[in-house]
């Protein structure tokens, strides 16, 4: 019903006191109008009918210009207009509200629901108010035969009770979202601390400098709390200095100095070194010093600051890594080569003991490793090993989630296997799926034996390493399918050619000059290997030096020719009118030039002359020793092709000199390479 | 070309499954003045040359229905019938990655009529 009769009906409500503004904002705030049906609800319409035994009950609830029923028994409508509600009238009185014969009430006796189908007679009508006093609808009971006793006092109060209930759901329900929106509200709070504290934590980590002091003669070192930290050493005031250096990684050892270079001085000021922590795992170390000498000159103390450089090394290493990885990828063909490169990245860019990949089996779940990146010291996979040997990860791998362990012993999905996976020194567990042609297929792992914090950037990285060997393999399986379609196209053309010369051959049977038809077979046979050399590069376009060898092959004359000019390549369109073109000009030298005496020979040759867009490309054909030659009266198809030029525009002088004929063709550049 | 009659110097099998090519091919035959007998494809070769014995020359196609395709054809053809020749055809595939029978020639579809027809006179001279 349109909105004008819906306003035309507010003088139905009798009662002036009726605050409708606040009506809507309650049930505005109960957010229920439109719902779905619930259980609770209906339980109660069910209750009501039963107590009152009437054959309908409704939670109705009355918003501007309609009634709309939560839950509903014997009543077909989900909802009516403001018109046919006699709940409305419900509305001013926090008392239920009964009318025996809705046919007599002058309130009522018009509504269409008494006058029409499905004729009621009988309402009472139980208000639902809210805890802050205000009625937004009410739980009714109706019939079809008139009741002159109306409800007796228990089935009043059970209404009226069923009534409350009905209130007390919609406020458990409001406060149910009302938590539900907290909780989110929260996790979305916590996760923004959760974030900004990581950085935080870098950021303090980046300005703090531990500081030491080595007595050169007794090799003890005092260190500040910092250092300790850095170091993960326990809290002292000193340690001998070989215990320092024996944490230096073994590639980086000699890079620190030691009990001779300092003695002599030699020692490096600025120095840089991984040192492996018991608990941090591998950290990098950027270390400045400088020596305090005695009164003869000779050091007596190493003074300097330490500071952990391990974010910023890191950060350098992944920035170097995903480039290294694009550059690579883009040359590589072969998915088994892209996961190779893609392992041994991740582990220098994350400081890993171990890197690789595995051929998936996924009916088996099981994984071959293939022979994989180790760090010295650390026992290589390769081999058949089973997912499920470790852990339920592969269920994320299935759905293509990369799957980070920052500890097996902590995370759910390997806790139960910790120890089958710390027993071949996996302590942290990176698992990169790649999916070849929808399928789950190879597996990317990068393991670290100790643990290894985590920045959300190392994580993004490794995302983004996924994601561009993916992105990679995809490129491939275009290129794959592009192939693929243009040897079929190919395919398809050749024999489209073959058709059209088996029609002309059967059409011109009659054709007494035999001469013109075998012209023509040549012809379409030029256009045909001119399509062939275009076709091994993928329609892109084919070398100047391929497309002439391949028309000068077919007329079996490589010896007779002398070629020679710069790699070139043209588009496909001036590829098969250059093939044309050489057809022509060789069927004429074979006819009356220089191919036609046994000691004639042609020389082709071509060049390019200036740059940018004004490069030109020019074309020569020379014939030497053949007759004598002279410019012919007709013009037949051959030389009209051969005056149009390399590009259909012209740009060809020929010559006709007693020593023998040569034409020279020149075009723009642009024009031969993007013709379409 | 143009002479239509028959110099009955051999009796050459034409095999190839598209009937406008083979009709083409088998106009090129009798125009080289040979006898044409008609395959449409290795199978149904198969049988005439089993049958027959004075098939000289088989002309086939490479990729035809069946359960066996031309170069299948040829390998047979030289194992079982050596002294008979081979002329295969093909707009599909390259003579680069073909492993021809020894003593066979390849021509690519569209081909020259005139080499094919030149193939076949000196193939009869053997």
């Amino acid at each position: 019903m349109p909105l004008k009769i819906e306003i035309t009906l507010f003088p139905l409500f009798e009662e002036p006191d009726v605050d409708h503004q606040k009506r809507l904002e309650a049930l505005e705030a109960y957010d229920i109008l439109d719902t779905t049906p619930e259980p609770e609800f209906d339980d109660i319409v069910l209750v009501a009918t039963a107590v009152c035994k009437t054959p309908v009950a409704l939670v109705s609830l009355v918003e501007l210009g309609r009634q709309w029923f939560k839950a509903r028994i014997g009543f077909e409508a989900c909802e009516t207009p403001i018109g046919q509600s006699v709940c409305a009238h419900a509305l001013g009185r926090p008392e239920t509200l009964i009318i025996p014969d809705l046919t007599a009430d002058a309130r009522t006796r018009s509504n269409t629901l008494v006058t029409q189908d499905p004729h009621i007679r009988f309402y009472a009508g139980a208000p639902l108010i809210t805890p802050g006093g205000i009625i937004i609808g009410t739980l009714c009971v109706i019939d079809t035969e008139i009741r002159p006793a109306g409800l007796d006092d228990i089935q009043k109060k059970a209404l009226e009770a069923l009534a409350r209930q009905v209130v007390l759901l919609l406020e458990a329900r409001r406060v149910s979202r009302r938590k539900d929106e907290l909780f989110r509200r929260q996790k979305s709070i916590a996760s923004t601390i959760r974030t900004s504290a990581i950085k935080t934590l870098a950021a303090q980590e980046a300005g703090r400098i531990g500081t030491f002091e080595v007595d050169i003669a007794t090799g003890n070192v005092k260190v500040s709390p910092e250092f300790c930290r850095i170091f993960g050493l326990a809290h002292a005031d000193a340690y001998p200095a070989a215990t320092i250096e024996a944490m230096v990684v073994p590639e980086d050892q000699g890079r620190q100095s030691n009990t001779l270079s300092r003695r002599t001085g030699d020692a490096e000021a600025d120095v840089e070194y991984r040192i492996a922590t018991p608990d941090r795992g591998i950290r990098w170390i950027g270390r400045h010093a400088t020596f305090e000498r005695d009164a003869h000159g000779k050091p007596a103390r190493m003074l300097g600051t330490v500071q952990d450089i391990t974010n910023q090394k890191r950060s350098i290493a992944r920035t170097a890594a995903l480039l290294d990885l694009g550059d690579r990828l883009r040359d590589l063909d072969d998915i088994e080569a892209m996961a190779l490169v893609a392992s041994d990245l991740m582990a220098k860019a994350l400081d890993a003991s171990r890197a690789g990949f595995g051929i998936v089996d996924l009916p088996s779940e099981s994984v071959m490793m293939q022979p994989e990146w180790c760090a010295p010291g650390v026992e290589s996979l390769a081999g058949l090993h089973h997912f499920r040997s470790y852990g339920t990860f592969i269920d994320d791998l299935k759905e293509g989630v990369t799957v980070i362990v920052t500890d097996v012993l902590a995370d759910p999905r390997t806790a139960q296997n910790a120890k089958a996976l710390l027993d071949i020194g996996i302590r942290v567990l990176i698992n990169l799926p790649i999916f070849d042609h929808g399928k789950f297929s190879l597996v990317v792992f990068v393991h670290h034996s100790k643990p290894h914090e985590w920045s959300e950037e190392e994580l993004a990285f490794i995302r983004s390493v996924g994601n561009r060997i993916q992105g990679a393999l995809t490129r491939l399986q275009a290129e794959r399918n592009q192939d693929l379609l243009n040897h079929e196209i190919g395919h398809r053309l050749k024999n489209t050619f073959a058709m059209i010369q088996a029609i002309a051959s059967q059409t011109l049977r009659p054709v007494a000059e035999r001469d013109h038809v075998l012209n023509f077979e040549k012809r379409l046979q030029a256009l045909s290997t001119a399509h062939d050399t275009l076709l091994a590069r993928n329609w892109m376009g084919a070398d100047v030096s391929a497309l002439v060898s391949s028309s000068i092959d077919l007329l079996g004359l490589a010896d007779r020719f002398d070629v020679s000019g710069p790699a070139f390549s043209f588009g496909p369109r001036s590829s098969l009118s250059l093939s044309l073109l050489i057809h022509e000009l060789a069927t004429n030298a074979l006819k009356y030039g220089a191919l036609s005496t046994p000691a004639g020979r042609v020389s082709v040759d071509w060049s390019i002359d200036g740059e940018g867009d004004h490069a030109t490309f020019r074309f020569g054909w020379r014939e030497q020793g053949g007759p004598p030659v002279q410019q012919p009266e007709r013009r037949g198809f051959g030389s009209r092709l051969i005056n149009m030029g390399l590009s259909g525009t012209g740009g060809v002088v020929a010559s006709y000199q007693h020593s023998g004929y040569s034409v020279e063709m020149t075009a723009i550049v642009f024009q031969l390479q993007h013709a379409k | 070309m143009g002479q239509s009659t028959p110099l009955d110097i051999g009796i050459v099998l034409v095999v190839e499954d598209e009937p406008l090519l083979r009709m083409m091919a088998v106009d090129l035959v009798e125009s080289a003045g040979f006898v044409a007998v008609e395959a449409a494809n290795a199978d149904e070769a198969v049988q005439i040359l089993e049958t027959r014995t004075d098939i000289r020359i088989v002309f086939t196609d490479i990729d035809m229905p069946g359960s066996i395709d031309g170069m299948m054809l040829a390998a047979a053809v030289r194992d079982r019938w050596p002294p008979i020749e081979i002329i295969i055809t093909s707009g599909h595939r390259l003579v680069k990655d073909l492993d021809l029978p020894a003593g066979s020639v390849f021509f690519p579809k569209p081909y020259d009529t005139a080499k094919v027809t030149a193939t076949l006179h000196r193939m009869a001279r053997h």
